[in-house]
């Protein structure tokens, strides 16, 4: 479990400070989803780049995030990378360039079992096309180009290297939020397959309220860097308790009982 | 991929065409009598005949360019008025100390700049990055010839761990190792200086590139993947930075190749710079006309190995695909 | 908070008053020989003499010269006397060892002109020495106290002026004919900025058009153009500016247009992006629809628009135009008689700097060179940055 608590991050830019993180706790058990719902600018990716410390340099963070006794703020550089894609991978919002371009899909993928496994050269490509065609991308795809892929495809290229190293949770920072209707939901089901095959934990980071409703086994409200709401989505839809929630439920045509 | 090909091919063709068109029309605009621009009147009356025949004087313009391109394509250039000897026979021992002198600095400048901007793009503000935006600035308003010339000064007369002038030791040197460190020595503070004053800019221009590389979303996901620093930084981000870094060497190129020719004065080298600047002072047209040609040439030829290989280094190119801009 | 003005502005202005003021207010010509050739810098201390002059008039006869080096280089006299009295006088030399030699001699009348070098055959000769030796050594056989006297009547007006050259000169010491480094470099600076600024104006004004008539025409002439501008560029400029300057002469305007000729792309490139975007904003659009003409929109609004660009480009260009003003001047394809800092390179190198370790030759105006270009380096980022104000604060992209 990666249990964070009380956790504020601030960026400090030359001219000012923005506090995008205030005082957040949640936990993110294994085996379940989790999301993440609020609006633009909610600070929602600050505190998901928060818990793997891939904030600029400078950015002030407190409070603690927990992963299995250790940690994680004040874990040193080298820990810290063996906990990223090992305990928890990243899927990122931008969908469009999450693969570096000059690479193929199926060196980044075998690169990340080479380096971070030690697998041999030969076995790594093997299993990059093993782990390419669990998302359903056929083994042709390994020797193309990010360019050469359409939007879908990349972010299941991206998922297929989120698993590779059989990581225990996911973090998924709008996965779906560049793509069409269709092809999202096709990249969900890829996702929440991922996650009920090998009990990973995922931490699902969204806009769509109706995705997070359908699919969270616990779900959080973010609203001006703070959470708001927090319980399962059966909870929040019956009995939403902030106003900012029942805002949100409204303008997704979700009907709630106003009030207790 | 083809289509790429065919561009490039054609594009350094036509520049060909122009540079020796250039050189065509240039020395037939000159005042006075054409024949006497091109044939020396100190030249024998059979040397006349044949100079005539090589430029093809008797003919119509049309027909003189034509046999002037095949002339030319064919290092065919006619005989020097100085030397009385033909002009592709002195020229030909001057090429490669061009080429040593261009290749070397090239490779050397580009590599330390590449180094010191991606040193500098990782730490912003620090210790690299002051030196790289220092002697980038420099190398925008110094002379090269005034720092050489300062180079020279100190490291060749107060210090005088250089040669002050020439490509080799006269006497040469006994044995092929001795004559290959002689050559090396003499090469060394020319293609140094022509270093200390490329890579500035081109560390800039790298740690500008790098700078926006690193902000990239694929660059924080090779960090989420735990990959040591060092993959990916060069890995990733300086891979992905290299096409527009290898077009750097296509701008950077006409800037080297006139600093060549002052370097080799500088220095006086035996190269083509020297010697184009030696015809140009006796009035050598043929002569003049030739060294131009093979520096254009030179030129031509470095910016299709460039072209090749930012092709080799973005698969945008290389596969095809959507192709932005 | 109001800003001082950047340091470049009061250095441009500092540059135009030693350009506009300083030739004129040099003592005399700067191509006179003031001392030896290769003579270093009077402060650079060594063990060379200082430049010595006197004079005989009618108050003092005698020229006293307390001499602590070797023999100097020459000597020169150079004057007029007049007598009332028509009676012989004669200059004569008495060395520290006691030897007396006649200089020259006059058989009396009212005015004596004097002109001696002591390297002359006919001064040598009228020493008694073979034409090849040196006069100065034997008037200088050893350090003491020399003398030159008058003897005969008092001359009652004029005077006779002794110099001697010193082995060290002035503020930056002499070139290889003995000239005064600090008056050329003075005189220097002109060429400098007058070849750099005509020549990026010309350039500029090339490019203005080239640009605005690209990017305001569009379709096939604007491809053409910028093909010829991509041509131009990909190709070394310095060897092609050396052939034109063989063909049509190494004078300063030829070079000027030469300059020019080969330096508009740049500006062209920008102006042209610049007329290009200005031609698709609805402003313009506006315009047109009110029935305003092609000229009258070039000439009313797109021109104002490029002006703080392309004089931010003509501000940027002037230090390659300067750049290669020097670079040609130093190849020696610049007329000798204009003196200019590349001139100057030029002839240290030529003539022999080196083996002198003539460092005062060097510095001077490869250093003068960089400053101007500095200037107009970052004039040009403060007008960029004054027309663009988000170009403010630092290179960080
Ligand atoms: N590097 C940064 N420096 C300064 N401020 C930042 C930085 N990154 C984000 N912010 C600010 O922090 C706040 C939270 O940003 P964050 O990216 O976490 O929002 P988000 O909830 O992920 O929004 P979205 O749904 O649009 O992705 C915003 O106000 C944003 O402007
Ligand atoms: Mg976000």
């Amino acid at each position: 479990m990666i249990a964070i608590r009380d956790l504020s991050v601030t960026y400090r830019t030359a001219a000012r400070s923005v506090p995008a993180v205030r005082g957040v706790s949640l936990e993110v058990p294994r085996g379940k989803v989790t999301a993440v719902v609020g609006e633009s600018g909610g600070g929602k990716s600050t505190l998901v780049y928060g818990i793997l410390r891939l904030l600029p340099p400078g950015t002030e963070m407190s409070g603690s995030i927990d992963y299995d006794g250790m940690e994680l703020t004040r874990a040193s550089e080298e820990r810290m990378r063996e906990f990223r894609w090992k305990k928890a991978a990243l899927v990122t919002q931008g969908a469009m360039n999450s693969l570096t371009p000059v690479l193929t899909v199926g060196y980044q993928v075998a690169e990340v079992l080479r380096v971070r496994l030690g697998m041999p050269g030969g076995e790594a490509r093997e299993r990059a096309l093993e782990l390419l065609a669990m998302t359903n991308l056929p083994p042709g795809y390994a020797g193309k180009y990010p360019h050469e892929l359409s939007g879908g495809e990349k972010q299941r290229a991206v998922i297929s290297m989120a698993v590779a190293c059989s990581p225990e949770f996911l973090i998924a920072d709008e996965p779906t939020s560049a793509l069409d209707v269709i092809t999202q939901a096709e990249v969900i089901a890829t996702l929440v397959r991922m996650v009920r095959e090998k009990g990973m934990g995922l931490l699902l980071v969204t806009h769509d309220l109706p995705l997070a409703l359908s699919i969270s086994d616990e779900m959080a409200v973010m609203h001006e860097g703070r959470l708001v709401e927090k319980g399962t989505p059966e909870r929040i839809t019956a009995f939403p308790s902030h106003a900012h929630t029942r805002t949100l439920l409204s303008a997704f045509g979700v009907t709630a009982r106003s009030g207790q | 991929m083809r289509s790429y090909w065919t561009k490039r091919v054609l594009g350094a063709a036509a520049v060909l065409l122009l540079v020796i068109a250039a050189n065509f029309f240039l020395f037939r605009i000159m005042p006075g009598d054409v024949v006497s621009t091109i044939v020396d009147p100190r030249f024998s009356p059979e040397a006349k005949e044949r100079m005539r025949e090589v430029f093809g004087l008797d003919l119509p313009l049309g027909r003189q360019f034509a046999v002037y391109v095949r002339r030319m394509l064919t290092f065919d250039f006619g005989i020097s008025f100085l030397s009385q000897r033909p002009v592709w026979d002195e020229l030909k021992s001057r090429v490669p100390n061009t080429v040593a002198l261009l290749g070397s600095a090239l490779v050397l400048s580009s590599a330390l700049g590449t180094w010191l901007g991606v040193k500098a793009a990782r730490k912003r503000g620090g210790f690299t990055e002051k030196v790289v935006l220092l002697s980038g600035s420099v190398s925008f308003s110094f002379p090269s010839f005034f720092v050489q010339l300062v180079l020279l000064l100190l490291l060749a007369y107060t210090f005088p761990l250089f040669p002050l002038r020439g490509s080799v030791s006269i006497p040469l040197p006994q044995t092929g190792t001795a004559r290959a460190l002689d050559y090396l020595w003499h090469l060394l503070l020319p293609a140094g200086s022509l270093v200390l004053l490329g890579f500035g800019s081109w560390a800039i221009y790298v740690r500008n590139l790098m700078v926006k590389t690193l902000g990239e979303d694929f660059i924080l996901m090779a960090r989420a993947k735990g990959l040591p620093e060092g993959r990916v930084l060069w890995n990733h981000a300086f891979r992905s930075a290299l096409p527009p870094v290898l077009t750097l060497f296509l701008l950077a190129l006409p800037g080297i190749v006139s600093g060549a020719v002052l370097t080799e004065t500088v220095f006086s080298l035996h190269g083509v710079g020297k010697y184009l600047l030696d015809s140009i002072m006796g009035h050598d047209y043929p002569a003049a006309g030739a060294a131009f040609y093979i520096l254009g040439l030179l030129t031509i030829a470095s910016n299709l190995a460039a072209d090749a290989a930012y092709a080799l280094a973005d698969p945008r190119i290389r596969v095809g695909g959507r192709v932005q801009s | 908070m109001r800003k001082p003005p950047r340091w470049s502005f009061m250095a441009f202005l500092l540059i135009l008053a030693v350009a506009a003021a300083g030739p004129p207010m040099l003592p005399g010509d700067p191509g006179r020989t003031m001392a030896k050739p290769f003579a270093p810098p009077a402060w650079s201390g060594g063990d060379a003499p200082p430049p010595f002059s006197g004079a005989i008039t009618p108050a003092s006869r005698e020229i006293t010269i307390d001499w602590k080096w070797d023999a100097p280089e020459n000597l020169t006299l150079k004057g007029q006397l007049a007598f009332d009295e028509d009676s012989p006088v004669r200059l004569v030399w008495t060395t520290a060892e006691g030897g007396s030699f006649t200089l020259a001699s006059f058989r009396g009348g009212s005015l004596w002109e004097v002109d001696l070098d002591a390297r002359d055959m006919a001064f040598k000769t009228g020493l008694g020495i073979p034409p090849f030796a040196s006069a100065t050594s034997l008037l200088f056989p050893g350090r003491g106290v020399q003398t030159l006297s008058l003897e005969g009547p008092a001359p009652s007006g004029g005077s006779l002026d002794l110099a001697l050259p010193g082995g060290r000169w002035g503020l930056l010491g002499t070139d290889q004919r003995g000239r005064d480094v600090l008056s050329l470099f003075i005189v220097g600076v002109r060429v400098s900025l007058l070849v750099g600024i005509s020549a990026t104006l010309l350039a500029s004004l090339l490019g203005l058009s080239i640009g605005l008539t690209s990017g305001y025409l569009g379709g096939a002439a604007d491809a053409l153009i910028m093909r010829a501008v991509d041509v131009l560029l990909s190709i070394p400029v310095l060897p092609i500016l050396m052939v034109f300057v063989g063909i049509w002469g190494k004078g300063l305007w030829q070079l000027v247009m030469i300059l020019g000729l080969f330096s508009w792309m740049g500006t062209a490139r920008t102006v042209r992006s610049l007329a290009l975007s200005l031609r698709e904003s609805c402003y313009v659009e506006n315009l047109r629809s009110l029935g305003a003409g092609p000229w009258y929109i070039l000439y009313r609004h797109l021109l104002p628009e490029a002006m703080p660009v392309v004089l931010a480009a003509v501000s940027l260009g002037v230090p390659g135009a300067i750049l290669a003003e020097a670079g040609l001047s130093f190849l020696g394809l610049s007329d000798p008689r204009v003196i200019s800092w590349g001139r100057m390179l030029h002839e240290a190198h030529g003539f022999g700097a080196f083996t002198a370790g003539a460092w005062w030759l060097i510095i001077p105006p490869g250093l003068g060179i960089s400053l101007i270009c500095l200037v107009f380096l970052d004039m040009g980022r403060a007008i960029e940055e004054m027309a663009d104000p988000r170009l403010k604060g630092g290179g960080g992209r």
